[in-house]
């Protein structure tokens, strides 16, 4: 069943794309290919494997749908992307330090070792990063302490 | 002769201390990713790659570093099998079968060296295997043009489909997807923006680094979320630690030959350690007989998988190096390392960049030997740490993969895209697509496209070139076979089915 709607859905997107496609012509023809046809051939191929998928889903029965679990899922998925978007304006050691905690008790961590070792996580790996393996990472908030 | 001094010449820059002491370090961390559960290979080198580029490491020495986790892993991920009974990576699915048996029984301390030992002789065969035959495959390359290169590519793609076996149509759906995500940006040729919905931030392409380790350590951090099992114990290693003589004896053979198959696997484009482990089981199983244990804690199958996966570890490096088409997912990775450093594998690099393809070669055999000697003293210290809790190991992997992402070109943009490729690669997971597929297909997309087009720009646009010379043709008919093999199979499954039902 899932892989029906997938194939659907990638079936509507593969002809979006080919719509996209067909706009790519280059102003001088600098080889006989041009920026077109390749994209255009991969899409139509992706196309007939999933209309191939849609008509003949192989595979294990579907399991059923688990509620618990897809909620895990979209909040592991909500922590990543808040991470994501936080990088940057929070600063590393801050981000990570709450993204481990986050994440720590998502993945069944108690409280307090799980902003233990979110703490620990931003402030040790700042250092490894930052000061021994010279890859620069972001202060963020921090960087107002340091004026 | 030439061969010689050119692995001597290898030995040179594999010996410098800080090659030595990368090798050190990749094997270490190549055992541990290894053995967690989950993570294979290919997340190894994938969060490993940014570091080494970050810090600034030359090709030869990032190319040892990565090689050597990769050839860790493939130790590793029989630690956890044998203990656990849980693979470490996929590769280690076959070790499960005889090794936890054997663990049970009290063997776990026999059953952990002679598998190291199979490892070893596995890969060190693989790599004489490498040296002999790298540089007379990489000789003849040099025959190939942009249509030879494109066929040779599609029947990379073909051997994936066939060998994958169980579900060809999406291994090539898979494959399909990263070629068509490597078509994203600017045109090489023409100039023309393609695919990038007018971001500034994808005009470059997507980055190789952020399609890595999206597709496979977030989509692997949404996955372990769903098997939380937690508490499950380790097997006590107990007992005599060391095999002895005899039980060498009755396990030398079944290596060698599992090093000769797994390691021819290895060399084809595209079939890799999985297969190999599988079918050199298979076959030591079929050759013992009904006088093997083979299930409830055989050696030989403990040793023909083991040795296999390693030889063909090895194996897939040739490929790699002579035609620049990777044999493996983790070799793929490897390719784009090569790229960022703006070094093109193929059969030139054997004269272009002779210090790191024996380099590389060499290293090799060093890496073996510190992963035997680290692996047989220090494996209690190994399986300390599968008690390391998810809580922490998954936040730990999560930091290390942003900042891999991050230090390729400090954006914002390149973090929120990883975690949405790495929802579609959960997605595609859960859907049962193989992602190494999707990451070939990504490493091979633009080589692709450059060298169809570059084929037909000398035709001026005439197809016959695609099937002129007869190495093309050559390889259309090797195509043609392994594309068809998947129906072969499944023909003579039902005829044999209907066999049964007939006599019974």
């Amino acid at each position: 069943m899932y892989v029906r709607v997938f194939a659907a859905v990638w079936l509507l997107a593969c002809a979006g794309l080919a719509l996209l496609a067909w706009g790519f012509e280059a102003p001088f023809a600098y080889d006989p290919v041009g920026p077109r046809a390749y994209p255009l051939l991969l899409l139509f191929l992706m196309a007939c494997g999933a209309a191939w998928l849609l008509f003949k889903p192989h595979g294990e029965p579907t399991p059923a749908f688990d509620r618990a679990k897809a909620q895990r899922a979209v909040l592991c998925v909500l922590a990543l992307l808040a991470y994501a978007l936080l990088f940057e304006i929070l600063g590393f050691v801050i981000s990570t330090a709450l993204a481990g905690f986050a994440l720590g008790l998502l993945f069944n961590g108690r409280l307090w070792p799980s902003v233990i070792s979110g703490a620990l996580l931003g402030v040790l790996l700042y250092g490894l990063f930052d000061y021994l393996l010279d890859v620069p990472l972001p202060l963020g908030l921090l960087r107002l302490l340091e004026s | 002769m030439e061969t010689l001094n050119f692995l001597m010449q290898g030995f040179d820059v594999a010996t410098r201390p800080t090659n030595l002491l990368v090798a050190l370090f990749g094997a270490f961390v190549g055992t541990v990713v290894g053995l967690l559960p989950g993570l294979g290979p290919i997340n190894g080198v994938a969060l490993l790659l940014p570091l080494a580029f970050a810090l600034g490491l030359p090709p030869e020495t990032a190319l040892i570093l990565l090689a050597a986790v990769y050839l860790g892993c493939e130790y590793g991920g029989r630690i956890s099998a044998i203990l656990l009974n849980v693979p470490g990576d996929a590769a280690a699915v076959m070790t499960t079968l005889d090794g936890y048996p054997l663990a049970r029984q009290g063997k776990a301390g026999i059953a952990l060296s002679l598998s190291a030992v199979s490892s070893f002789v596995g890969s060190i065969i693989a790599t004489c295997g490498v040296v002999l035959f790298a540089p007379l495959l990489a000789k003849w390359a040099v025959a190939f043009g942009p249509a030879e290169y494109f066929v040779l590519m599609i029947f990379a793609i073909a051997c994936l489909g066939g060998m994958v076996g169980d579900k060809p149509v999406k291994t090539l759906m898979a494959a399909l997807m990263g070629l068509a995500l490597a078509t994203v940006g600017v045109d090489s040729t023409t100039g023309v923006y393609r695919f990038t919905f007018g971001s500034v931030s994808l005009s470059d392409g997507i980055q190789f680094v952020i399609v890595v380790i999206g597709f496979f350590s977030v989509s692997e951090i949404l996955l372990m979320l769903e098997k939380t099992h937690s508490g499950q114990k380790a097997v006590k290693a107990s007992g005599r630690l060391l095999f002895n003589f005899k039980e060498f004896c009755l396990t030398f053979w079944t290596m060698v030959r599992s090093a000769v198959a797994g390691f021819v696997i290895g060399t084809l484009p595209g079939a890799g350690a999985t297969i190999a482990s599988a079918m050199t089981y298979m076959s030591e199983k079929r050759m013992a007989g009904d006088k093997g244990r083979f299930g409830d804690g055989d050696l030989r199958g403990l040793a023909a998988p083991e040795a296999a996966n390693n030889a063909s570890a090895c194996g897939s490096l040739i490929p790699m190096l002579t035609l620049g088409v990777p044999g493996s997912g983790t070799t793929a990775v490897m390719i784009g390392a090569l790229t960022l450093y703006n070094i093109t594998p193929g059969p030139l690099l054997f004269e272009q960049q002779p210090d790191v393809v024996w380099g590389l070669i060499a290293s090799l055999f060093i890496g073996n030997v510190i992963l035997l000697i680290m692996n047989i003293p220090l494996v209690g210290l190994f399986s300390r740490m599968l008690s390391v809790p998810n809580w922490v190991l998954v936040p730990t992997i999560t930091v290390i993969s942003m900042v891999g992402v991050y230090s390729v070109h400090s954006t914002v943009f390149d973090l929120v895209l990883m975690v949405g490729l790495g929802v579609f690669g959960y997605l595609l997971r859960k859907l049962d697509f193989p992602l190494s597929a999707l990451i070939l297909g990504f490493v091979l997309g633009e080589m692709m496209e450059d060298n169809l087009r570059r084929a037909l720009s000398i035709s001026n646009g005439e197809l016959g070139i695609l099937y002129g010379s007869p190495i093309t043709l050559a390889l259309w008919a090797l195509t043609v076979a392994m594309l068809a093999m998947p129906g072969l199979r499944w023909y003579l499954k039902r005829r044999r089915g209907n066999a049964v039902e007939a006599q019974a």
